[in-house]
């Protein structure tokens, strides 16, 4: 017998990865694998807002100028939507936590319907721009205002999608006081989803 | 070795190694060329010689991921593979296929090659490293499709590990994209544009699963740390290198006429590509510092350390240091991107397969590992090649920075061949670190043929 | 910071990842098909310039040459050599005179022994491509 297939033995003693002791204060809540796509994907935007800084420095009065063009209203209730929407993940959390997995499932529902109102606001504003023939080649305020709200808007869809399938698992009884591994992992998402905007929105449509 | 099966690996290294010095051979013709422009010409002219180079490059590189995957998916799988007269037998077409074609590219002039494989009914010729006549690219999608049913229908009787998922999703994906080389429109833009989908989606893509799962199969063995460990790691890295490689395709998007949005999108998404390679780097030097056995086979963990390495200075630095569309507006199609494309290939993708060769030859041929003089050569050889193509890249891009300057950044740009007769110094000392490579590579043949004191498996 | 790391979690992310990077990739493609119109100058390919590309392909000019950049570098930039010769007449006449046995110690460029609508054809091919909008590149003339 080679003897790598001593290793399979060998190796069995593993430190088992159960669920996590939430008496340890400083607890990192969901999977510690989600923390690095949100890290990514962070990174990801962070460079991408430091290249529409960069750039509009560059010119700063077509910025300015395309910049006015931006509706600012259906920014703002986007912004109330998410926030409220990442109010009702925590809520939809908390309950969970508690057992009450039944009130969690309306909670995620209710922030499920946050995120969809954000989108359909969304593809109001879209389609008011695409009628002025607005595309990512107008000039470069524009590529960066559709490249980064639409990167954006395909966040919050894959949000969705996860909260969708939080929210049918809740249903299922998978998720209770003791096991919420993925749902906190799914919900620590949904923030960073809601954060991205915090971020993108007064970037991109109000400062200036 | 576990599975009798996995011996059907063992001539797809041996041709992988051998095709590999051909492409040596030839990769020193086209450096005097470089130098000594009539250098064999007409009997061999540059462009024939250049396309020997790459085309034996990529066919070895499959060779080794078609050998590795027969190795390590019967131990992944836990069963014997579904078919191993069928890959006995894809070995034969691919290697007859593929020295065919070679043979074409030498003895008939490539017009005339076109005209005799029927280029004339679909044209796919001509275009950088898809030069290959039609017939050979049918071969070579029979072969995957036969290929990929083999270790498919494996998996599926036995054991899923990750690491064969990764592997399986890395190969069949390898297989999809080649099958963007058989569109080629008329539009010349067009055609570009969907050439980098089998280039870039192969070698920032796809292959990278490959060369993840290859990585963390040897690491699992030579250092006993737990399986969920890697694995985990592995699905952590594949991501990160997916999530950025896919959109930095956009960096062959800036000066091709498609719209300039990609050089914003190429040059956020491939500066973070280093990212997945700097992981892959932690990780391996991680796994081998956390290792719970110390493996008899030394030159394996060489490798595989020196997989980590060199992929992140070839493909991550080397590659981020032209990749920003500002920059690359001066560099683009200049010795800078030989150099980085030279290492990224020696450190990724080469160094993975003689990792993978290193790990499974001695066990193919009835040892844990190989006696220690034989250890000795290999890993001399390890270092003769690695500094040797370090000294390559340092040359290439040396005379990559004095040709930018020259031809494109200087007040009074000087046409092309005044800038190269310029740097001709650094392409004769990039050849000396050629000569330097293939020694390293004679002294690695050699030690398949060191005896000495073995252990036995 | 202690908690969980699962495999399981580890691999649904990594499919949702490279799923929604993937859609998001095919999602710029097509915009890019959408643009390319604009910028490729399709609406002067004529049957000349089809052939001229076949010509280009069948005599792997890519193999030392570079057209926008890619190739080999072992020969000048293509994609604005009628501009730099000054016209299709002057790369037309610098094909033709390439000697069989190429040039005693230069990089040699072989004799492909093109007929005269062969020569036209490549000339108007990479006259073509010298109309593309590739962003400015090269950027001098000297490519």
């Amino acid at each position: 017998m080679p003897p790598d297939t001593t290793s399979a033995t060998m190796s069995v003693a593993v430190r088992p990865s159960g669920p996590p002791n939430d008496a340890s204060g400083a607890r990192l809540p969901g999977d510690l694998a989600i923390w690095f796509f949100i890290l990514a994907e962070l990174l990801a935007f962070a460079v991408f807002f430091l290249a529409y800084a960069f750039a509009r420095a560059g010119n700063v009065e077509m910025f300015n100028e395309s910049q006015l063009t931006l509706d600012l209203n259906s920014g703002a209730l986007n912004t109330v939507l998410l926030i409220t929407g990442s109010w009702f993940v925590v809520l939809a959390v908390q309950a969970v936590k508690r057992d009450a997995t039944r009130l969690g499932a309306r909670w995620l529902a209710a922030g499920m319907a946050c995120g969809f109102a954000f989108l359909v606001v969304k593809v109001f504003e879209y389609s008011a721009k695409f009628d002025a023939d607005i595309s990512l080649s107008t000039n470069t305020f524009y590529m960066f205002y559709i490249s980064l709200t639409f990167f954006h808007f395909m966040h919050v869809v894959l949000g969705m999608v996860i909260l969708a399938i939080l929210l049918v698992k809740t249903r299922q009884g998978a998720y209770g006081s003791r096991e919420h591994n993925a749902l906190e992992s799914g919900a620590a998402y949904w923030h960073m989803v809601d954060l991205l905007w915090i971020v993108l929105f007064p970037l991109v449509y109000v400062m200036r | 070795m576990q599975y009798k099966s996995q011996a059907v690996a063992k001539p797809y290294f041996i041709a992988a190694i051998g095709l590999f010095i051909g492409q040596i051979l030839f990769g020193l013709v086209l450096g005097l060329q470089y130098v000594l422009g009539d250098f064999l010409f007409p009997a061999i002219p540059f462009n024939v010689a250049r396309m020997v180079h790459t085309n034996l490059l990529i066919v070895w590189l499959l060779f080794g991921f078609m050998g590795a995957a027969y190795y390590l998916i019967p131990e992944e799988a836990e069963t014997e593979l579904f078919s191993p007269k069928l890959a006995l037998a894809l070995f034969w077409i691919f290697l007859v296929a593929g020295a065919l074609t070679i043979v074409g590219y030498l003895t008939v002039p490539y017009a005339t090659l076109a005209q005799l494989t029927g280029n004339d009914l679909l044209a796919t010729m001509g275009r950088e490293f898809l030069e290959q006549p039609l017939p050979t690219k049918l071969g070579i999608v029979v072969v995957a499709l036969a290929f990929l049913f083999n270790i498919t229908m494996t998996v599926l009787k036995g054991r899923k590990t990750s690491i064969a998922l990764v592997l399986l999703l890395g190969l069949w994906g390898l297989a999809v994209f080649f099958l963007f080389s058989f569109y080629n429109p008329a539009n010349i833009v067009v055609d570009k544009f969907f050439w980098w989908w089998v280039v870039h989606l192969w070698v920032e893509g796809v292959w990278e699963l490959i060369l993840g799962a290859m990585l963390a199969f040897v690491l699992i063995k030579v250092t006993g740390v737990d399986r969920e460990v890697i694995e985990k790691w592995l699905y952590v890295i594949v991501t990160l290198t997916l999530i950025t490689g896919i959109i930095g395709t956009g960096h062959h998007y800036f000066w091709i006429g498609t719209p300039e949005y990609w050089q914003w999108w190429g040059s956020i998404f491939s500066a973070l590509e280093p990212i997945p390679f700097f992981a892959m780097t932690v990780f391996a030097f991680n796994m081998v510092n956390r290792r719970r056995r110390e493996h008899p086979n030394k030159a394996a963990v060489l490798w595989a350390l020196g997989t980590g390495v060199m992929a992140f200075l070839g493909a991550g630095i080397w590659g981020f240091l032209h990749t920003l569309a500002p920059v690359n507006y001066y560099t683009h199609g200049t010795q800078i991107t030989a150099a980085h494309g030279h290492m990224a290939f020696y450190g990724a993708y080469v160094m993975v397969n003689l990792t993978m060769i290193s790990y499974a030859m001695p066990l193919l041929r009835g040892r844990a590992a190989n006696s220690n003089k034989a250890q000795v050569f290999e890993m001399w050889s390890f270092w003769l090649m690695t500094v040797a193509m370090v000294f390559i890249t340092l040359f290439l891009t040396a005379a990559g920075i004095l040709q930018v300057w020259l031809q494109r950044v200087s007040d009074s740009p000087v046409p092309f061949m005044v800038g190269q007769d310029q740097v001709a110094l650094f392409y004769w000392m990039r050849e000396w670190a050629g000569v330097a490579f293939l020694i390293g590579l004679i002294v690695y043949v050699i030690s398949f043929f060191v005896k000495g004191e073995e252990k036995a498996a | 910071m202690s908690g969980a790391f699962t495999k399981s979690m580890a691999r649904n992310i990594f499919y949702g990842g490279t799923t929604f990077f993937f859609l998001l990739f095919l999602a710029l493609s097509f915009d890019t098909m959408k643009q390319l119109p604009k910028r490729d100058m399709r609406q002067n390919i004529t049957p000349s310039i089809i052939a001229g590309k076949h010509i280009w392909e069948t005599r792997d000019c890519i193999g030392c040459h570079t057209l926008m950049g890619e190739g080999a570098y072992f020969a000048p930039e293509l994609a604005n050599v009628v501009e730099r010769l000054g016209s299709k007449e002057a790369v037309k006449a610098f094909i033709q005179s390439r000697p069989v046995d190429g040039i005693p110690g230069r990089r040699s460029m072989p004799q492909f022994n093109l007929t005269d609508k062969e020569l036209d054809d490549l000339a108007n091919f990479l006259e073509h491509v010298n109309t593309i909008n590739d962003a400015n590149w090269p950027p001098n003339i000297q490519g």
